[in-house]
């Protein structure tokens, strides 16, 4: 019988050559791979500050100032010398992206929804805490958002029993054990004289207790061999730096955290799995601190209530000089109204008719929403209509204007009243479907359950009902409003008869201002009433007072400049996003998808232009001048030659490291990758803030966000329509950029320092790793290759083994939602694989599942 | 008939518990300096500080920081001033680690005249009643405190409230409100002192860095003691904490300074004013000045004016401004609004009259300390709280725990002005004010002009009868320095009292808790008369204290290492601590379970080996049941090394053998061990 090859023997040999290159390669995946992660997420911390201290002796003990930072990850450890924020250097979106690895979907620390002043408040623990106890909530918000844009954290990467998390801004549950032991423990774990010193000196501090805490826990989940993944966030230094700007106070904040560090690094070494854990420090951003320098706030809020900022009620998240408010310590902060007594047109009425919506959290820089102007229009007619007094010619020429200005914005309100009518009836059966899922849920669970977490996943069932349903209410009366103002009739309108909050919805911004709104802002009806044109219209420029906004913001300065090191004029340039198809004047090479338009001046301008290339993110900065657009829609400006004083300074700025041969010119006018970008600019005076503006102000799809996915059910494109809508009317309309030692801060005072521009200082963040013999991280290695935010995330997973080639995650993690990542890996961690050459920024769209 | 002679003896005791008053010294009088406007001398070229040392017998120096106080008057301002002088007793040699700091001398602080002696027990007066002319030429000048004796304090204090609530209070109007009275401003003079010499140990080692004369150890405790001073148990705290409150509160003071300096500063940018921060030699911003344009006074008259957090008048059509003939200046900026010194293109020139000066490390708000257009605006303030006390307890006769009715309100009042940062019932501001004149001592940039009229009414705010003005504090500390030097010279001076002291510090060493406490109750019902000495040859006595200070020294690092980090190497010089446990071995402490307890711990924090064993000796050392106790447990601890355990194993026996200090449990437990 002839011997052949058969089919099975085929198979049988490839297996045995795989089952061979398996066994060959086994050894040097696990010796490049950590089985256990244990994270400490500091808040604020700069890499200099750390390095700097880091290479200074302490007198004393002729050690490093901070000797665990050197022991662990100097000397038995890999350091980024160059790891920085992408996107603002802000606590809420930067620790969104570390923890999910994807391009940003949260923008600020406080976000308002312009249709129903919904607030989403990333950073308030306490209402947390609150509705957790009453049970309708059982994430921190930004989990909860991400959650519904189906954006996985790393935490998700491991199932509950397998992972500890501490309290920290993306907090999945919480822990009330921890509350209760903190305290407890705080007490018994000190002699009575020890307690006595400690009342007499440090005092009992709030933080510090929690912190022990969570610590203890720390310690003795490590204890646990079935715990993978283990965090511990700190908001210390961050906290520190605020306040002050001095050394000591400084040095001390980060001794502190260097404790902790040895402290950890020791029980990892006591625990079961040392050798095969990898240490991870990382910082969400820096801090623009300086010894010399008082950082000085200024109050935009203030600014946007007075006559010439157009006599706004403001709306915040923060109580303004909440150290000084009876009201501050309720801890439960509702919507903050600041009265104006300015307003030109809505006096008294701050509660119904807030016109300004201002995020000045991270304080370099602040995120200013405006009631749409045409709203205002609309309303001042109304006012007006209502006279008793108006003539007859100015009465009619009003109401035509008041239908004229209907009839312009018809089209595309008619358009989101059609859109909203469809969502809402999607999002009323997707809250009939869960309600009947949560009333089939168990309610009583075994400790099995809970250890699982399946209890807490069965409270997010019922938490998300509860979201969804206030998405209903609220967008539906938003809905009932704006139709209500379609449907008025010009023949039959009586305006006595019409009440305003029938069809100017309360508390509502409406659409998005367009830079021609922003230029030529309704703030008010003239001081001389409203005016006819010759031709017996109204006159338009004449019956209003308007503000050009970024005239405004460009043209504020202070008197009292005392330090040397400080400007007079506190904001730096203007960030805005502009409707790319309203650029007429790009064309050919410079075709972009996206733009940014920076203003620092009438003759100090920018477009940062971006587009997807062949899946890479290309960016072009263009220098101009005089940008407008016209009624029409239609953007025009100047173009400009290259020179100093363009916002950012990239042409004078020596920092910029443009490759050998060609010139700086030549360098900075073409089209260039993100990495491009990060390689010459990090080291700049604003680091990566061409990279950065375009992460925080362009639209970046998720799976969530993607209703044209093909094969989607009919209500889920309209589910994720809506989605994507929420996060469009979050984004803000001016987003303002504090000059060198500036920021909006009007809570309280931020002396020491503040972040949230894209200063170096503020963008320059920290990543450190060190792990056990198995972990394989390199010992003593320094990358000075420059990284930013994206790369995190992945970085990890490839640590533990739960990435495949490129930038995919593992199929086990593919069906927990994870997608591919946008951010390459740190290579140089992995110097047995050579990776090189993955995507850097590409289209974070849904692939394939593989 | 018989209570109102016993309160008569009862004051006259207190007032002889008082420093008495000095006598005239014609002598150093004549010393004072006389240089007039004329010599040329360029402060700034000289350093702020300098230190004198000065041998005190042949085992203690006292040290002197002298301070170029620029902005005095003449007679002052081209020589140094003594400020604080520090006594330390070396032992004579130059080992530091047996070193004891002791008295703290703030040179301006002085025991009270007769006429501030009687003003300060005047119930409601708040105001000065003159300089004290001359300090005391002989005896040693009151210190401020004796940092090898902080608990003092403490029984200080409770003897008061006891002597206050029990003898005094039940004679009485007159005798509560006198007594409390004379006990308050006696206590706030204290404290501005101690808060001075705080400042001005601050700017010296600010100025010399790492040149410092004082160890690491010493400026903690130096300034860690002078802080706790204020504190009501505060003598009590270990050595331990000193270093981290040190730094907390510092950063605690740097932090309402600069929320204070910005407050101000927005304020004033809000108001149309202009923020001048008036700075400390070391660059720290204590107090801010506010100005307005005389131009601006009458051109804005309709403008509104919030006077919140600045408690001033609004300046806007003021007639007083408008006709203003007292200090003003003409100052130029650029377009940047910075201040230059010539007029520059773009730039304007006003004309500032001062409205004010706030103290900026007051907690929550700056502090209003100077009105120029009304000196009663900060009295009253200054005032607010004095009167709320007092006339609730001494004429309302309510306390705060006496009633739940008056507690909920004071605390509710006390909460609100607190919270909403009203500048009224504020319970620091004396700091604010402290700082003020030091400032206006060292900084010669002010114009005279200016300095002399702030200086004025400064003084004039002050509320404290004990208190003397610049000038003459300046003369004061001459003499009084004067004064110091001559007693340590005089060896039955300085060295003497030194002498008793240090028999007095041996006093632990030497007996048991029980017997420390009967000598304490001796101490208090003699009035303070007996105080328990160590007997013994001054040799003897000096090889006593060398070994009890160096084993303190040793147990304060050992102690501070064991609780700092987890893996000892790491964070310190594992030859330093080896060399610390050999001194502790060497000195075979008894009774000294903390010394114990810090082995231990750095046994278990430690891989180096020779520490190891180190510890294991210096346990085996230590005479007590604790010591031994922790080597059991080390014998015990499955992770020892057979090695180090039958090391641990041989030194528990020696123990035994010895007859050591073991618990009977753990005598057992070793007895058990056999060869």
């Amino acid at each position: 019988m002839r011997r052949g090859t058969a089919p099975g023997n085929i198979l049988g040999l490839r297996i045995t050559a795989l089952l061979f290159l398996t066994l060959c390669l086994a050894p040097a995946a696990r010796a490049a791979q950590a089985k256990r992660l244990v994270v400490i997420k500091v808040d604020g911390l700069p890499y200099e500050s750390v390095d700097r201290f880091v290479r200074e002796r302490d007198p004393r003990t002729g050690k490093s100032q901070l000797p665990w930072f050197e022991h662990v990850f100097y000397e038995r450890g890999t350091r980024l010398e160059n790891f920085y924020v992408r996107g603002m250097s802000l606590s809420g979106p930067s620790w969104s992206q570390l923890d999910t690895g994807q391009h940003l979907q949260i923008k600020g620390n406080v976000e308002f929804d312009r249709y129903t002043l919904h607030s989403y408040d990333y950073l308030n623990f306490i209402p947390f805490w609150v509705a957790n106890v009453a049970g309708v909530r059982t994430d921190m918000p930004g989990v909860e958002l991400l959650d519904e844009l189906r954006i996985p954290l790393l935490a998700d990467a491991y199932q509950n029993q397998e992972r500890y998390l501490s309290f920290q801004l993306y907090q999945r549950g919480t822990r009330w054990t921890t509350l209760q032991r903190a305290l407890q423990n705080r007490i018994t774990s000190r002699t009575a004289r020890e307690l006595f010193d400690e009342w007499n000196t440090i005092g009992f501090g709030g933080r510090s207790i929690l912190g022990e805490q969570m610590e203890r826990e720390l310690f003795a989940r490590m204890k646990d061999p079935r715990v993978r993944y283990l965090d511990f966030y700190t908001t210390d230094f961050d906290h520190a730096a605020h306040h002050n700007r001095d050394r000591a106070t400084q040095l001390a904040a980060l001794k502190e955290l260097d404790d902790l560090v040895g402290r950890v690094w020791v029980e990892i070494q006591k625990s079961p799995l040392a050798a095969d854990t990898a240490l991870v420090l990382v910082s969400d951003h820096g801090t623009n601190t300086d010894e010399r320098v008082y950082s000085q706030g200024y109050n935009l809020v203030k600014l946007l209530g007075t006559a010439e900022g157009g006599g706004h009620h403001v709306i915040t998240k923060r109580r303004l000089m909440n150290d000084y408010a009876l009201k501050g310590i309720y801890p439960l902060i509702p919507l903050i109204y600041t009265t104006t007594e300015e307003s030109f047109y809505l006096k008294g009425q701050s509660t119904s008719y807030p016109t300004a919506l201002v995020d000045f959290d991270g304080n370099e820089r602040a995120s200013v929403q405006l009631r749409d102007s045409d709203l205002n229009l609309l309303h001042i007619f109304l006012q007006q209509l209502k006279r008793d007094d108006l003539s007859p010619q100015l009465r009619r020429a009003a109401t035509d204007a008041f239908f004229s200005v209907i009839d312009r914005r018809r089209p595309e309100w008619r358009r989101t009243l059609d859109e909203l009518k469809e969502e809402l009836a999607a999002l009323h059966r997707l809250v009939e479907a869960q309600r009947r899922l949560v009333e089939s849920l168990p309610k009583k669970w075994t400790k099995e359950d809970a250890e699982a977490g399946r209890d807490r996943a069965a409270k997010r069932e019922s938490a998300r009902l509860d979201s969804w349903t206030g998405d209903e209410r609220e967008y539906a009366a938003y809905y009932q409003s704006l139709a209500s103002l379609l449907s008025l009739d010009p023949a039959r309108m009586k305006p006595s008869a019409v009440r305003v909050e029938d069809i100017i919805p309360r508390g509502a911004m409406g659409e998005h201002n367009t830079l021609h709104e922003l230029q030529n802002y309704v703030a008010g009806p003239a001081a001389s009433g409203l005016a006819l044109a010759p031709d017996g219209s109204l006159d338009m420029q004449r019956s209003f007072v308007r503000v050009n906004y970024f005239d405004l913001l460009g043209r504020v300065a202070v008197r009292n400049n005392v330090q040397p090191l400080v400007e007079s004029r506190p904001v730096d340039f203007v960030a805005v996003r502009v409707p790319v198809e309203s650029l007429g004047a790009l064309e050919g090479d410079e075709r972009a998808d996206q733009a940014v338009w920076l203003y620092g001046g009438p003759e100090r301008q920018a477009l940062i232009l971006s587009r997807e290339h062949e899946g890479s993110l290309k960016l072009r900065y263009l220098p101009i001048s005089n940008l407008r657009q016209g009624p029409d829609g239609r953007i025009q400006f100047d173009r400009a030659q290259w020179a100093a004083g363009f916002p950012l300074e990239l042409w004078e700025d020596r920092a910029l490291e443009t490759p050998a041969g060609s010139t700086r010119a030549e360098w900075l006018s073409g089209w260039r990758t993100d990495l491009e970008w990060l390689r010459a600019a990090h080291r700049a005076r604003y680091s990566n803030a061409v990279v950065g503006l375009h992460e925080q102000l362009a639209r970046h799809a998720t799976a969530m966000t993607d209703p044209d996915e093909p094969g989607i059910p009919a209500d889920e494109k309209l589910i994720r329509r809506f989605r994507r809508r929420q996060r469009h009317l979050v984004e803000s309309d001016l987003l303002i950029l504090a000059n060198a030692h500036w920021n909006f801060d009007v809570r309280g005072f931020n002396p020491g320092g503040n972040h949230g521009s894209f200063f170096r200082p503020s963008t320059h963040a920290t990543l450190l790793l060190a792990g056990g013999d198995a972990a394989g991280i390199p010992r003593g290695l320094s990358i000075r290759e420059p990284y930013d935010g994206l790369s995190f995330m992945p970085t990890l997973l490839a640590l533990t083994g739960q990435m495949e080639s490129g930038a995919r995650p593992v199929p086990v993690l593919w069906q927990r939602g994870f997608r591919p990542f946008p951010g390459r890996v740190i290579r140089e961690l992995f110097d047995a694989h050579k990776e090189q050459g993955t995507p850097v920024a590409g289209s974070s769209k849904a692939e394939d599942a593989p | 008939m018989r209570k109102a002679s016993s309160l008569t003896l009862a004051l006259l005791a207190l007032l002889l518990v008082l420093p008495a008053p000095s006598r005239v010294s014609a002598q150093l009088a004549s010393e004072l300096r006389t240089d007039d406007d004329t010599l040329a001398v360029k402060p700034e070229a000289r350093p702020l500080f300098r230190l004198e040392t000065t041998p005190v017998g042949r085992d203690a120096e006292i040290l002197t920081l002298f301070g170029s106080l620029n902005g005095l008057g003449p007679a002052e301002k081209d020589s140094y001033v003594p400020l604080v002088s520090i006594l330390r007793d070396t032992l004579g040699d130059t080992d530091p680690e047996n070193d004891r700091l002791r008295h703290v001398w703030m040179l301006t602080y002085t025991r009270p005249s007769a006429l501030q002696r009687v003003a300060s027990a005047v119930p409601f007066l708040y105001s000065r009643v003159g300089d004290k002319r001359k300090a005391a030429k002989n005896g040693m000048p009151p210190a401020v405190i004796d940092l090898a004796s902080p608990e003092r304090d403490v029984w200080h204090r409770l003897m008061w409230t006891a002597l206050q609530n029990v003898v005094f209070n039940p004679y009485g109007f007159v005798a509560k409100t006198s007594t409390g009275a004379l006990h308050h401003n006696s206590a706030a003079y204290r404290q501005a002192h101690l808060m001075r010499a705080l400042a001005i140990l601050s700017l010296y080692e600010a100025e010399t860095g790492e040149k410092s004369p004082f160890t690491a150890t010493e400026r903690s405790e130096i300034e860690g003691r002078l802080l706790l001073a204020d504190k009501a148990m505060g003598g009590l705290v270990d050595d331990a904490y000193l270093e981290r409150f040190r730094q907390q509160q510092t950063t605690k003071w740097l932090d309402v300074r600069g929320h204070n300096w910005e407050l101000l500063r927005q304020r004033a940018e809000a108001e149309g004013l202009y923020f001048e921060p008036l700075e400390m030699p070391d660059g720290g911003a204590t107090h801010a000045l506010l100005w307005v344009a005389r131009e601006d006074v009458t051109a804005t008259r309709e403008r509104k004016f919030d006077g919140r957090f600045l408690n001033i008048k609004s300046p806007w059509g003021d007639q007083r401004l408008a006709r203003w003939g007292g200090y003003s200046e003409r100052r130029h900026f650029d377009a940047q609004g910075r201040a230059v010194p010539e007029p520059v293109g773009g730039g304007r020139t006003s004309e500032l009259i001062p409205l004010a000066i706030y103290g900026l490390d007051n907690p929550k708000i700056p502090a209003l300390l100077v009105d120029f257009r009304d000196a009663t605006n900060p009295k009253r303030r200054e005032m607010s709280r004095r009167v709320i006390e007092e006339a609730a307890r001494n004429v309302l006769a309510l306390s705060r725990y006496g009633g739940i009715h008056y507690f909920l309100g004071r605390t509710v009042f006390d909460f609100v002005t607190s919270r909403r940062g009203m500048d009224l019932n504020r319970p620091s501001r004396l700091r604010a004010y402290t700082q003020l004149k030091l400032l206006l001592s060292l900084d010669s940039s002010l114009d005279r002009d200016l300095r002399n009229e702030i200086s004025e009414r400064v003084e004039w705010v002050s509320l404290n009868p004990l208190e003397n003005d610049m000038e003459a504090e300046a003369r004061l500390a001459r003499q009084q320095h004067a004064a110091l030097m001559a007693y340590a010279k005089d060896p039955k001076g300085l060295a003497a009292r030194l002498e008793r002291d240090r028999r007095s510090e041996l006093t632990p060493a030497e007996h048991g808790k029980a017997e420390r406490v009967l000598l304490r109750f001796a101490n208090v019902l003699s009035l303070g008369r007996y105080k328990h000495r160590e007997s013994g040859t001054p040799d003897a006595l000096r090889g006593s204290l060398d070994r009890e200070r160096r084993l303190a020294y040793h147990r304060r690092y050992l102690r501070e290492v064991a609780r700092s980090s987890p893996l000892v190497e790491v964070k310190w010089n594992i030859e330093d601590v080896r060399r610390s446990l050999k001194v502790v071995a060497e000195l075979r402490p008894r009774a000294d379970s903390e010394l114990a307890r810090a082995a231990a711990k750095i046994f278990a924090q430690t891989a180096d080996e020779e520490t190891r064993r180190l510890c294991l000796d210096s346990l085996y050392r230590i005479d007590n049941e604790a010591a031994k106790s922790a080597l059991l447990r080390i014998y015990n601890a499955p992770d020892t090394s057979q090695e180090l355990r039958l090391l641990t194993a041989d030194y528990l026996r020696s123990a035994l053998r010895e007859e050591q200090r073991i618990a009977p449990g753990d005598a057992k437990a070793i007895a058990a061990l056999g060869q």
